[in-house]
């Protein structure tokens, strides 16, 4: 076998359509191991079933999907893959204990139970029913099932969805650790701030499609342009946004914003108005970078800076 | 498989509703048809094997609400993303179904002997425990096969309906001979009646009859087709 040298997760151009509706649309993504990846992306752009497809939950109607060299349930057989799932709900009348052990004895090598515990940060409620835990609680002790067998490969679809600000820094120590094991964990996002923080590498999915693939900083850069911001000092903002290289402005008070393709351009063009005062000029953000590849079309651009909630 | 049994069946017994629903009524519900009026004793023993057939099927299809439930919280799902195989996790449950339905066979068994009064034979005692739990196996797979078919409220319905409809129709709450004649006609043809049959008969101290075994494996055998037809059907649907 030359399993050492396949990449955890191989996926070569699969499609998988639900009716009329591509949800997967020629997907080519390539997870080393040891890797952390994030799967950015909108509500409905196809991450779950990307985790679907990887899992073996589905079959690909075109295109492969390779575990460790292996199709997706050879892979799950052998005890590589543990997942935490997206609309899984508490296993009702059973303790966290009798859960978390009984998962783990369905694997090879799994980790002691008392350790998943520990990782997932609910050691101290081991005695305690499933279905009697908080919202968060579930969430981790979902997160012990699918560390719990010690898998090479750690699948999470959008494993801090119902986590509050406290419990979501938790879990992403937890996972930290997980990651420093040497483990390859992919796991599914819409938080732009976590992708860009826990994962090494970032693949934004967009109508079934990669669109991007890199770290945050690659992807802010491949974005380009930057934010160009001024104090008006009374000036008009009249002709501003018809600057070289501006793609938007924004007042804010006594501020001007410019969005702009080409900052450097952008910022000769206020030197030559003499508009320069308070002068501060930004990178694209990790936001803009997200829109620039996901907006349903590149032009117009809105005159107001997109609110980022909508990410 | 035995540590999935041992989780099921953990599960099964920690639910209330099982533990009220699929074994303290049977034994109510026969202690008290049997003690109201005068009776000449035969009918205790008729009853008995007919509603520990009752417990029985309805511990059976208890199963069933049990699949269903697990699949509308994921359960089923995030199973198949262990190295368990599918038909463990169906021969697993299979078996937890074959194991449940014992408290209710034991339980009204016991209340005929010790409150009761009603006396036989070891090895009667024993065949009808047996007999009643193997023919106990096409009931659990038609509660398997409403539980991987519909939703979990649909199939808390479904299975009362099965129950209730199969345990009536079948005499093991009223004995058949009250029925109107054409209705017994129906009845002989329900698995419910024939599952009974299979206890009555060792209870007179006889074999049970062809025609039991035969309609029973028909059963088996259709509801049995049934369950795995709406198992692919739900590893289709996801």
């Amino acid at each position: 076998m030359t399993q050492t040298q396949c990449a955890a997760v191989a996926f070569a151009g699969a499609v998988k359509a639900f009716g009329a509706v591509r949800a997967v649309d020629g997907v080519d993504l390539n997870v080393a191991r040891g890797e952390t990846v994030a799967l950015l992306g909108r509500n409905g752009a196809g991450k779950s079933t990307t985790i679907s497809l990887l899992l073996g939950l589905t079959e690909p109607d075109e295109g492969s999907v390779r575990l460790f060299g292996a199709p997706p349930e050879r892979a799950v057989r052998a005890g590589r893959v543990g997942a935490m799932l997206q609309e899984a709900r508490a296993v009702p009348r059973v303790t966290v204990r009798e859960l978390v052990g009984f998962v783990a004895g369905r694997y090879p090598e799994p980790l002691p139970v008392a350790r998943a515990l520990a990782l997932a940060g609910i050691a101290e409620l081991a005695d305690r029913r499933v279905d009697r835990l908080s919202g968060g609680q579930t969430q981790r002790v979902r997160f012990a099932v699918a560390l719990a067998g010690n898998p090479a490969l750690l699948v999470l679809d959008e494993p801090t969805a119902a986590l509050d600000v406290a419990a979501r820094h938790a879990f992403w120590a937890s996972m930290r650790g997980l990651a420093r094991r040497g483990h390859t964990v992919l796991f599914s996002t819409h938080h732009l701030e976590e992708a860009d923080r826990y994962a090494d590498r970032i693949l934004v999915i967009d109508r079934g499609r990669i669109v991007a693939d890199g770290t945050g900083e690659q992807l802010r850069r491949s974005a380009g342009g930057g934010l160009v911001a001024v104090d008006l000092a009374g000036r008009a903002t009249d002709g501003l946004e018809r600057l070289a290289g501006v793609r938007s402005l924004e007042v804010r008070g006594d501020r001007a914003r410019l969005r702009t393709d080409d900052p450097d351009a952008t910022v000769l063009a206020l030197a030559a108005l003499g508009a320069i005062r308070g002068l501060e000029v930004a990178p694209a953000s990790l936001d803009d970078a997200f829109l620039a590849l996901t907006a349903p079309e590149p032009e117009p651009a809105p005159l107001t800076a997109p609110a980022t909630e909508a990410v | 498989m035995l540590d999935y049994l041992r989780l099921e069946v953990r599960r099964t017994l920690r639910d209330a509703g099982f533990v009220v629903g699929g074994i303290a009524m049977p034994v109510l519900m026969y202690l008290l048809f049997t003690n109201l009026g005068a009776d000449d004793g035969t009918w205790k023993t008729g009853a008995m094997v007919g509603m520990a057939g009752y417990g029985a099927v309805g511990s059976a299809l208890n199963t069933g609400g049990g699949v269903a439930e697990d699949r509308a919280i994921g359960w089923l799902r995030q199973l198949r993303v262990t190295p368990m195989t599918s038909r463990q996790v169906v021969a697993g449950r299979a078996l937890t179904g074959s194991v449940t339905v014992l408290p209710a066979i034991v339980a009204v068994l016991a209340a005929g002997g010790l409150v009761n009064g009603v006396r036989l034979a070891a090895w009667q005692w024993a065949a009808i425990a047996v007999l009643l739990w193997l023919g106990s196996v096409p009931f659990t797979l038609l509660g398997l096969g409403n539980g991987y078919r519909l939703t979990g409220q649909t199939t808390g319905v479904a299975n009362m309906a099965c129950n209730l409809g199969l345990a009536v129709l079948g005499g093991l709450w009223f004995p058949v001979a009250l029925f109107p004649a054409w209705l017994r006609s129906v009845s002989v043809y329900t698995p419910t009646y024939r599952f009974a049959q299979l206890g009555t008969s060792v209870a007179d101290g006889r074999a049970p009859v062809p025609g039991a075994v035969a309609v029973l494996a028909f059963w088996l055998l259709a509801f049995g087709s049934y369950a795995v037809l709406s198992y692919r059907r739900s590893g289709r649907t996801g």
